[in-house]
C-alpha cells in the first residue's frame, strides 16, 4: 500500500513536468499580450511599454521563458548585468557565451510559482489566499449534493417508476439543464431582493471592522452552495438510482431476501455497501468538476475564490498566476485519483493496490 | 421502510430552514437601510428656514461602492487600472486638482498656485504648508520629487514612464516649491504631473523597494480623506476617516470598495442596502428610477463610441514614419482607403436607432473628434452625418461599386482602389461580451448589408482584440475611448508617428501631413491660451469629420446609481466624490 502510494506519487513528476510544458506553450502562444493589455491607454508610449516587457522578460522567446519559468534562471544574450541585477537576483556574465544569466532563486523545480504580472504578488501567495474560500464553497457543496443526491437516488430505486422517482428524474433533469449564472441570479432576486432573508452575495457581511461571525458566514454560503450543489445533486440521484437497481438484480441480494432480512436491511446495508463503490470512482473527479464550476458561481456570488481569480487572470494574460493555477489544479487532480483509487481499495477488500 | 430516509432529508430541509430563518446579524449596510426609509430631507429645509445656523453634521456612516474588478496594486506609480486608483485615490496627495464640474485643472490639492516662465518652458509650484502624512511626516516637494525620479529609476517596472517625456529636470527649490523645466512647449504637459505621490520618508532613497515594499499591499500612511484600513483581495477593501485630513475630517466613518463581479448581483445589492453606489447599464436604469430610495447621476462621460476603419493593407501593416520622421507610403486597404467607402458607411448607419436601442438612449451623436465637453475647442457648427441610405448607395454606384451579378453584393467596377470585380466583403470585429457592442456589430452588419455591403461580423475575446488592433490586422472594428480627459489632443489616434504596427495608437493608419503639422501646433502655442489653440482644432476636427478614419457612432453617457442615505452629495461629470469630506448621514 505505502510502496503503491509512493510509486504513484513519483510517477505523478513526469506527468507535472508533461503538463507545465503543454500548458506554457499553450498559455505563452495563445493570442493577445499582457503588456499590451496593461497597457491599452494612449498616454503610454510604446518606449515605455517596451521597457516593461524587457523588465519582465517578455520580449525573449518562450523557450527561454519556459526555462526562466522552471529553473528561475534566466538568459540573456550581452553584458546586461548591471541591467537585471535585483536585491533577489544575482546575475553574471559568462563571457565565452557573451550571455548573461540571471538567477532569481525561484522556478518551478524549486517549488516557486513565480510573480503575477498583473498585482506583482507572489503567485503562490495568491492562490493561498484564495484557496480557502473556493474550498469552503466546494467542500460545503460536494457534501449537500452526497448528502441530498445520494439518499433521493436510493429512495428513487426503491419507489422505482413510482411518482417519486419520475419527479426525482425531473427534478435531476432540470437540475442538470439551469444555467448556474441564471438560477443564481434567479435566487439572488427571490431570497435577496424580493424576500430579504438571505445576502445577495459576497463571504460576509461586509463592515469596516470585518468581524468573524459565523452565522452571518452561514448565511452568506446558503445560495452559493445550493446552485453549486444541484449539479452534484442531479448527478448523484441518477447515478445512485443505477447502482442500487444493478446491485439488487444480483443473487447475494436474492439470497439476503431469501434469508428474511428485513427489507431495510437490504437496502441499506447490502444493497447501499455495494452501489457506493462505485461512487467512489466519481469522487475524484468530482473534486475538480466542483472547482471548474466554481468560477460562475464566485462570479455571480461575488466570492472570493480561485475559480474567478484564475478566469481574470487569464484575461488579463497574467501567465504566472494562470500556469500557478493550472499546476495547482494538476496536483489537485492527481491527488483526488490517488485519493479515489486509495478509498475503493478501502471500500472494496477485493480491489488489491500494487 | 423508508421513513428514516424522509426524516434525513426532513433533518436536512429543516437545517436549511433553520439557517435561513435565524435572526439576522445586525450589519452596518443593513442598520442604514432602516434610517434611509425616513426622507428627512424635509425636516432639514424646515431648520433651514426656522434657524439661520446650520445643524451640526451627523457624524458616522459607511459608503460602499460596488466595483466589478478589485485594485491590482496600491502604489500610484505601478497601478495602470481603474479600480486600483478608486481605493488609492484616497491615500496620496497629487500636485493638481480639477475642477468636479468643468475639469478644468485648479490648484485645489498640493499646488496653491504657479508661476510660468515667458518661455513657457519653466513652471514653478508653490505647494500648501501643513499637510500631513497620517504617521505625522510633513507633505513637501521631496515626496513629488521622489515619486517621479522612481518612474525613471531602472529599478521600476512601470508603464508610466512617459509621464517624464519632455521634462528636463524636476527641482526643489525648498520644501515647498518645486521648478519642473521641460524640454519643448507642451500644452498638455501638466496632466502629466496628476500622479499621487508616495510618501518618500518610508522607501529606500535609490528606490529598490519601490516594486516589492509591502506599502504597495498596505499603503498604511495617508495625506488624503481616508487611511488605509484592510483590503481582502477580490472581496473589499476598507478606508477608515483621516482625523487629519487637511481639508476638514470627513464626517462618514469609513468608505468600503465592494467587489461585486455581476452586474445583476451589483443591481440587487443596490436594491437591498448593501451597496450604495455602482455604476449603471442602460438596461438597469429604470429599476433605479422606480426606487425612491436611490438617485441617478446621469453625466456626458468623457469618452465615444467608435468604429475604426483601416485605412491600410491588414496583410502589409507598416509604421507611418521612417526614423527621420518622413512619412512612409502606406498599402492602402483594397476597399477602406476608398473615401467614397468610407463616406457611404458614415451615410448608411441610423445613429438614431442605434442611440435608442443598442445604447437605449444613453449616447449622443458627435461628427468629429472632440467631444463637446470639451467646450472651448469643440466645433459645435460641423454636423455629425445624416442617415441616407439612398445618398449612401448612390455614393457607391457614382464611385464604381455596383452589383453587376445581382447576388445583393456590390462588386468592383471601375473603382478606384480594389481590383476588378473584388466583391465589397469587409471583416468587422469586436469584443466578445460587451453586450453593447454585439448588438451595435449586429445592426451596423444589417444596415450595411442592406446597401450591398458583405459584412462579416465577429466578437472575439477582447486581448485577442487588442493583438489584432494594434497589430493593425483588421479591417473594421467596433471599440471605444474612454477617459479623453479635458485636454483635446488625441495626437495618438491621428499622427502618423503613432502608426506603428504592435504598439501604436494610430492603429487605423491614418496618415494626413496636414493633421501632424496641426496636431503638433495646437499643443506648442505659446502661451497655451485656448482662444489661441481653438482654430487648431476646429481645423482637426474638419478633416477627420471629412476623412472618416473613424465613423463616429456615439459620445458616451455614464450613469451611477447611489442610495440617499448621505446628504451634501454632488457628483460632477469629472468626481463623483470630490466633497466627500462634507457629507454627512442623512438623520
Amino acid at each position: 500500500m505505502t510502496r503503491y502510494v509512493i510509486r504513484r506519487l513519483l510517477q505523478a513528476i513526469p506527468t507535472l513536468l508533461g503538463v507545465s510544458f503543454i500548458a506554457f506553450v499553450f498559455v505563452y502562444n495563445s493570442p493577445g499580450d499582457p503588456i499590451l493589455i496593461r497597457t491599452f491607454d494612449p498616454n503610454i508610449t510604446q518606449e515605455s511599454r517596451e521597457i516593461l516587457r524587457r523588465q519582465l522578460g517578455l520580449d525573449q522567446h518562450w523557450a527561454l521563458q519556459y526555462i526562466s519559468w522552471v529553473t528561475g534562471i534566466t538568459l540573456r544574450s550581452g553584458q546586461v548585468v548591471q541591467e537585471f541585477e535585483r536585491s533577489d537576483t544575482s546575475c553574471t556574465f559568462i563571457a565565452w557565451l557573451n550571455t548573461t544569466s540571471c538567477n532569481n532563486g525561484g522556478g518551478i523545480l524549486r517549488g516557486r510559482l513565480g510573480t503575477s504580472i498583473a498585482t506583482n504578488q507572489p503567485v503562490w501567495d495568491r492562490i493561498v489566499e484564495r484557496m480557502p474560500a473556493t474550498l469552503q464553497l466546494g467542500v460545503s457543496a460536494l457534501l449537500v449534493s452526497l448528502l441530498i443526491g445520494v439518499p433521493l437516488g436510493v429512495l428513487s430505486a426503491v419507489r422505482q417508476r413510482s411518482i417519486f422517482d419520475a419527479s426525482v428524474r425531473v427534478l435531476a433533469v432540470v437540475g442538470n439543464a439551469l444555467p448556474s449564472f441564471w438560477m443564481g441570479l434567479m435566487l439572488i432576486l427571490l431570497f435577496g431582493v424580493v424576500l430579504g432573508w438571505l445576502p445577495t452575495g459576497g463571504m460576509r457581511t461586509v463592515s469596516l471592522t470585518n468581524e468573524f461571525d459565523l452565522v452571518d458566514r452561514a448565511r452568506h454560503l446558503i445560495l452559493p452552495t445550493f446552485v453549486l450543489a444541484v449539479g452534484g445533486i442531479a448527478l448523484f440521484s441518477r447515478f445512485m438510482r443505477t447502482e442500487i437497481l444493478e446491485v439488487i438484480r444480483t443473487d447475494y441480494i436474492r439470497m439476503a431476501r431469501a434469508k428474511g432480512v428485513a427489507a431495510r436491511n437490504v437496502w441499506f446495508i447490502h444493497a447501499l455497501g455495494n452501489a457506493l463503490i462505485p461512487l467512489m470512482t466519481t469522487l475524484g473527479p468530482a473534486i475538480f468538476g466542483v472547482l471548474s464550476g466554481a468560477i460562475i458561481v464566485e462570479t455571480i456570488f461575488s466570492w472570493p475564490g480561485m475559480g474567478r481569480m484564475t478566469f481574470s487572470a487569464a484575461v488579463q494574460r497574467d501567465y504566472p498566476t494562470v500556469l500557478g493555477a493550472v499546476m495547482f489544479f494538476s496536483v489537485l487532480t492527481i491527488m483526488g485519483n490517488l485519493l479515489s483509487d486509495i478509498l475503493y481499495g478501502v471500500v472494496d477488500p477485493r480491489v488489491r493496490l500494487s | 421502510m423508508t421513513r428514516k430516509k424522509f426524516s434525513l432529508l426532513a433533518a436536512l430541509l429543516a437545517a436549511a430552514l433553520v439557517l435561513a430563518a435565524c435572526p439576522q446579524p445586525t450589519p452596518v449596510v443593513e442598520t442604514v437601510k432602516e434610517t434611509v426609509v425616513v426622507t428627512q430631507v424635509v425636516t432639514q429645509t424646515e431648520e433651514v428656514v426656522v434657524t439661520p445656523t446650520p445643524v451640526p453634521p451627523v457624524q458616522g456612516g459607511v459608503w460602499v461602492e460596488g466595483s466589478s474588478a478589485d485594485a491590482t496594486i496600491l502604489n500610484p506609480i505601478l497601478a495602470s487600472d481603474s479600480a486600483s486608483f478608486d481605493v488609492l485615490g484616497w491615500f496620496f496627495p497629487s500636485l493638481l486638482g480639477q475642477d468636479p464640474f468643468s475639469g478644468a485643472i485648479v490648484p485645489t490639492e498640493m499646488a496653491e498656485s504657479w508661476d510660468v516662465s515667458e518661455d513657457g518652458l519653466v513652471w514653478t509650484f508653490h505647494l500648501q504648508d501643513g499637510v500631513m502624512w497620517s504617521d505625522g511626516e510633513q507633505v513637501t516637494a521631496d515626496d513629488f520629487k521622489f515619486t517621479y525620479d522612481a518612474i525613471g529609476s531602472d529599478l521600476v517596472e512601470t508603464p508610466r514612464k512617459a509621464n517624464l517625456d519632455n521634462i528636463e529636470s524636476i527641482e526643489v527649490l525648498d520644501p515647498l516649491t518645486i521648478q519642473v523645466t521641460y524640454g519643448e512647449v507642451k500644452c498638455d504637459a501638466l496632466n502629466n504631473l496628476g500622479l499621487g505621490w508616495l510618501p518618500s520618508h518610508l522607501y529606500a532613497a535609490d528606490y529598490s523597494d519601490v516594486m516589492d515594499s509591502p506599502l504597495n499591499e498596505t499603503p498604511t500612511v495617508s495625506a488624503g480623506p481616508f487611511i488605509f484600513n484592510e483590503w481582502i483581495r477580490d472581496d473589499n477593501s476598507t478606508v477608515l476617516r483621516n482625523d487629519n485630513y487637511w481639508k476638514g475630517a470627513p464626517h462618514m466613518d469609513g468608505w468600503i470598495y465592494k467587489i461585486v463581479p455581476d452586474p445583476g448581483a451589483r443591481l440587487a445589492q443596490l436594491q437591498t442596502g448593501e451597496l450604495d453606489l455602482i455604476g449603471v447599464q442602460p438596461e438597469q436604469l429604470t429599476t433605479i428610477q422606480l426606487d425612491s430610495n436611490l438617485s441617478l447621476h446621469k453625466f456626458k462621460d468623457d469618452g465615444y463610441s467608435y468604429i475604426g476603419l483601416n485605412q491600410a493593407n491588414p496583410e502589409n501593416p507598416q509604421a507611418g514614419q521612417d526614423e527621420e520622421g518622413n512619412l512612409i507610403e502606406q498599402d492602402p486597404h483594397p476597399i477602406l482607403s476608398d473615401l467614397a467607402v468610407r463616406q457611404a458607411i458614415a451615410h448608411a448607419l441610423d445613429y438614431d436607432a442605434i442611440i435608442s436601442r443598442v445604447y437605449l438612449g444613453q449616447g449622443y451623436q458627435i461628427a468629429s473628434n472632440v467631444l463637446p465637453a470639451v467646450e472651448w475647442a469643440h466645433d459645435p457648427s460641423l454636423q455629425p452625418y445624416a442617415f441616407d441610405t439612398e445618398k449612401a448607395a448612390q455614393i457607391l454606384d457614382d464611385a464604381g461599386w455596383t452589383d453587376s451579378d445581382g447576388d445583393g453584393v456590390r462588386e468592383c467596377n471601375g473603382c478606384a482602389t480594389a481590383a476588378a470585380g473584388a466583391a465589397l466583403t469587409i471583416r468587422l470585429q469586436t469584443n466578445a461580451g460587451n453586450t453593447t457592442r454585439e448588438d451595435l456589430g449586429a445592426l451596423v452588419q444589417d444596415q450595411l448589408n442592406g446597401i450591398g455591403f458583405d459584412i462579416q461580423f465577429e466578437a472575439i475575446e477582447f486581448g485577442t482584440l487588442v493583438g489584432e488592433l494594434l497589430g493593425q490586422t483588421f479591417d473594421m472594428v467596433i471599440i471605444g475611448w474612454t477617459g479623453l480627459g479635458t485636454d483635446p489632443n488625441d495626437d495618438s489616434f491621428w499622427h502618423s508617428k503613432f502608426d506603428t504596427p504592435g504598439s501604436g495608437f494610430n492603429f487605423v493608419s491614418y496618415q494626413n501631413a496636414r493633421i501632424d503639422e496641426l496636431l503638433e501646433q495646437a499643443v506648442s502655442v505659446p502661451g497655451c491660451a485656448t482662444e489661441d489653440r481653438a482654430p487648431f482644432y476646429h481645423e482637426i476636427q474638419q478633416i477627420i469629420h471629412d476623412d472618416i478614419p473613424y465613423v463616429f457612432v456615439t459620445g458616451s453617457v455614464g450613469n451611477t446609481g447611489y442610495s440617499k442615505k448621505f446628504n451634501g452629495i454632488n457628483p460632477g461629470p469629472w468626481s463623483f466624490y470630490h466633497n466627500i469630506e462634507t457629507w454627512s448621514l442623512a438623520q
